[in-house]
């Protein structure tokens, strides 16, 4: 074979290669599909959680203040229970329970559970009444139901005590004059009369809250300074006979204010005795309300849809800007969530700077080595502590160690009452942004060593200082990075609740740590928060089955707060990076 | 006349390789005697004296260096440096790549001091002035020094900031001021028609070249002694390179401009010396003119003529 040959055979092998390459199919692993698919997959796998949780919430917290049917139901044992149904399940009846039934009935629910497998259909009912019954919820078997009605005229009643009311009204008295007898004319009375028995109630709290709080402050201020001229001075000083003057004028003239504001108080108190609502429950006991505690009161089985929205919005808003009633299960939650979003954002304010210093110095000013890589693992463990750990260091450094000597060197005319030595709006806030720092050191740090040495290079080459480098050039280009920081830091923040509980969030706070009263922001102050809301609603309520609804609304409430937190930092740093955003070179 | 002449030499010398009888080709000058041994001479670690050509001595000098050497930990980068930068002329310094060029330039306004092993022995004087003296502000000294980076660095600012930043960071206020040294700075970078209606854009907007040139406008605004480019054109197509290189046509005279290039053509096209350096030492330095078409040594002639390596 002549070397020609041999070269011209290894190119048709080649080419014959070439293509049988041609006709097999290139591995399905090298074009990446698989991984296209695993890598689907996973974020599907999330997405499904997420939206699994969110529906759960929405389904659940929506419908809280829609207001259903009431549905009146009398039971073969011959009792007669009126009420909105709130929860449906499938139970196995104990034997016991159908021998207490009469003999014919108890046969046909044998044979009716026999058809089941055993197993009978209930319902919860909310039937309220409980001065009446001592319970707010009834459970009612399928099997043992003798009727069921939907009273035209009965009426679902929302009120300041025991919880909701379920009844036909039978009469109204309106100052003294009585309406009787057919329900539509009550009705048509309630409604003509309900507001203005409410807007005294309103008058009468305000005076209660408001303004006995506002004469209260004054003498609580002379006394405190007579006691800071105690201190000062000693007793039976001249100054501090002076003071003790002051305070006798002072309590002495608060003492008329007082009068002046009871008998006020006590003519809307007689004012609305004379106004009241008689009801009958389903099992005919009649109860009396008075007009100015019931909050809200509709006929559930008249309503038109239009009527049914009309009083799901005027809960909503009550739920959005009122105060809470009944140990928190009724009413608003304004306090809480005010509460919060103050909370967080005081919580950002005081951990961005801190979490940015220290980055900085971190990345820009330590020398690499040994100790900076320590405190940087310390750092990114201190997000795997548990935050109750926080709580914990929170009470002991910030309450009892801080601010005890806050309240001894600044307060110490109101000791052994605590100002500062206790859990508040501050400590909690500050608590909280120790427990985030991590989550704005680290991306923080990230966003610092991603700024292009180049940038650095060009600004240290035009005579620029270190600082001014970092200031001018460094920090604005590493804003967007910081902002994830933050974003991250406040949704870790506003949902925290253990910390909380130890460092200042109550189950009531009298006040709201922001009102019109110098210095306006009253750091010192115990809050409400949406979190520790939910906790007590869902775990230390008396009236649990009531409040569980509660807690999913309040809980999507919480969630909207932090996606709109969180939307609104998005967007500022949307605007940010188009600020420094340009073609890539 | 002397551009062409030069172009033609440099295409006769990049020609040459390809010719089928290069020992045809007689060596212009030997007059060192070392020519032809010189890199044996550096590998053998040898002293050695780099040719300078005469013609420097009669130039007035904005930037002196004298025996510099850099060290980046135990490797060092720099061997006994001599070399006088003339005022209001381009310089340029070529070398095969990881020669340092680049060290060298740095090693000017300071930027190593930034790289924490660096160590250095010689001396530096800018207008006379120590670069490397105890006391010097390295702060002050940078500012009397403008540089520009192989890759466009326009800050996450607009063009107006990029270009006022060293008089910003100075601490100028007065609005007029800074307006001026805008407009003046951008023309002079030949970029004023194209964004003096865009000032406030970000200057990250701008195109590769325009970038450059923004670069460029920046290092000039303070009216800087001298003007340090590293291959100001190898991030540039030819067009923006071509304005680059008519930039630094026009700044000539004004500025004392020292710049490295890869580029034999922009070397030869736009400076007025050329230093050639070779595994840290300063090789051969001399009028551009002379290292282009009648080097002293044999390996600039071979460097140039791209027979090398
Ligand atoms: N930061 C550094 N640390 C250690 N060694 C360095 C550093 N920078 C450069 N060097 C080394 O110093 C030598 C000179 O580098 P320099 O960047 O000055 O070369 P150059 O001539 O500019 O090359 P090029 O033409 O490729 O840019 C090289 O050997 C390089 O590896
Ligand atoms: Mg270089």
């Amino acid at each position: 074979m002549s070397p020609t040959t041999t070269t011209e055979a290894s190119a048709e092998r080649k080419l014959a290669r070439r293509r049988g390459a041609g006709q097999r199919r290139t591995s399905l692993f090298a074009h990446g599909e698989p991984l296209v698919w695993l890598t689907g997959g996973a974020l599907a796998l999330a997405v499904v959680m997420i939206l699994g949780l969110l529906l759960l919430v929405l389904r659940q917290g929506l419908p809280t203040f829609w207001p259903s049917e009431v549905v009146q139901v009398s039971t073969v044992a011959g009792g007669v229970h009126a009420g909105e149904v709130a929860d449906v399940d499938v139970y196995r009846p104990e034997a016991h329970v159908l021998d207490a039934l009469p003999e014919a009935v108890a046969a046909r629910a044998r044979a009716s559970l026999a058809e089941r497998d055993g197993l009978s259909e209930r319902r919860m009912l909310r039937t309220g009444n409980y001065e009446l019954t001592g319970t707010h919820y009834t459970w009612v078997s399928d099997f043992e139901l003798a009727e069921e009605t939907r009273p035209e005229w009965i009426l679902v009643v929302e009120r300041l005590e025991n919880g909701r009311f379920y009844g036909t009204p039978r009469s109204i008295a309106v100052q003294g004059t009585t309406t009787e007898g057919d329900a539509q004319l009550v009705w048509d009375q309630f409604e003509r009369h309900h507001d203005a028995a409410r807007e005294r109630w309103q008058v009468k709290r305000e005076l209660e809250t408001v303004e006995i709080g506002e004469v209260n402050r004054l003498i609580e201020a002379a006394r405190l300074e007579l006691r800071e001229v105690e201190l000062a001075h000693g007793v039976d000083s001249e100054p501090w006979r002076a003071a003790q003057r002051e305070l006798e004028q002072r309590t002495h003239s608060a003492e008329a204010e007082f009068q002046r504001l009871r008998r006020e108080i006590d003519a809307l108190t007689e004012a609305g005795r004379g106004s009241t609502l008689t009801l009958v429950s389903a099992d005919g006991a009649s109860t009396t309300l008075a007009l100015e505690e019931i909050v809200r009161a509709y006929p559930a089985n008249r309503l038109s849809t239009a009527e049914r929205i009309g009083v799901y919005l005027s809960r909503l808003a009550e739920f959005l800007f009122d105060e809470p009633r009944e140990a928190n299960s009724e009413g608003g939650v304004f306090p809480a969530m005010f509460g919060t979003v103050l909370m967080t954002l005081i919580m950002a304010v005081l951990v961005v700077p801190f979490g940015v210093l220290a980055a900085l110095y971190l990345r820009e000013y330590a020398k690499p080595g040994a100790v900076v890589s320590a405190v940087r693992i310390a750092i990114n463990n201190l997000a795997g502590v548990p935050s109750i750990v926080f709580g914990v260091f929170g009470l002991g450094f910030f309450c009892y160690i801080v601010g005890a000597n806050v309240d001894e060197l600044l307060f110490s005319a109101k000791l052994p009452t605590p100002t500062y030595g206790k859990g508040g709006l501050m400590w909690a806030s500050l608590t909280l942004a120790l427990l985030t720092l991590p989550v704005v050191i680290v991306p923080t740090e990230e966003a610092l060593s991603a700024v292009p040495r180049s940038m650095r290079e060009g600004s240290f080459a035009c005579g620029a200082t270190k600082w001014q480098t970092i200031w001018r050039i460094v920090l604005p280009r590493a804003l967007p990075g910081i902002m994830t920081g933050m974003i991250l830091a406040l949704a870790r923040g506003a949902g925290e609740v253990a910390p909380l509980m130890l460092v200042g969030a109550v189950k009531l706070a009298p006040e709201l740590p922001l009102d019109t009263h110098w210095p306006f922001l009253h750091p010192e102050r115990s809050f409400m928060h949406l979190g520790f809301h939910i906790y007590d609603l869902g775990f230390q309520s008396q009236n649990s089955e009531a409040a569980k609804p509660m807690v999913y609304t309040t809980t999507l409430l919480l969630i909207g707060i932090v996606v709109a937190l969180n939307v609104l930092a998005i967007w500022i740093r949307a605007r940010l990076r188009r600020r420094f955003q340009g073609s890539q070179l | 006349m002397i551009a062409q002449s030069r172009a033609l030499a440099l295409e006769r010398a990049t020609l040459a390789p390809g010719h089928s009888e290069p020992h045809a080709r007689v060596p212009m000058t030997t007059a060192n005697p070392l020519s032809g041994r010189v890199f044996e001479a550096i590998g053998r670690n040898q002293p050695f004296t780099p040719e300078t050509h005469a013609a420097l001595a009669s130039e007035e000098l904005v930037l002196e260096i004298e025996r510099f050497d850099l060290w980046y930990g135990k490797s060092r980068a720099l061997h006994a440096i001599s070399m006088a930068v003339p005022r209001g002329k381009v310089t340029a310094m070529i070398g095969p790549s990881g020669c340092g060029k680049s060290t060298l330039l740095r090693s000017v306004n300071r930027m190593n001091d930034l790289i924490d092993s660096v160590r250095i022995a010689g001396e530096m004087r800018l207008n006379g002035d120590p670069i490397y003296a105890p006391g010097q502000d390295v702060i002050e000294l940078r500012k009397r020094i403008g540089m520009v980076f192989q890759k466009p660095n326009p800050f996450p600012m607009s063009i107006f900031e990029n270009v006022i930043y060293p008089l910003r960071i100075d601490g100028e206020r007065d609005k007029h001021v800074l307006a001026g040294v805008c407009e003046s700075s951008l023309r002079g970078a030949g970029l004023w028609d194209e964004v003096k209606d865009r000032l406030n854009d970000s200057a990250l907007r701008l195109s590769g070249g325009q970038q450059q040139r923004l670069c460029i406008a920046r290092a000039i605004s303070a009216e800087p002694e001298v003007l340090l480019l590293d291959e100001p054109c190898s991030a540039l197509d030819p067009i923006a390179t071509g304005r680059i290189e008519d930039l630094i046509e026009e700044l000539k005279g004004n500025y004392s401009i020292l710049m490295v290039t890869h580029n034999m053509q922009q070397a030869a096209r736009t400076s007025d010396y050329t230093a050639f350096m070779y595994l840290g030492r300063l090789v051969e330095y001399g009028p551009t003119d002379d290292i282009f078409l009648q080097p002293h040594l044999k390996e600039t002639e071979d460097y140039i003529s791209g027979r090398f390596g």
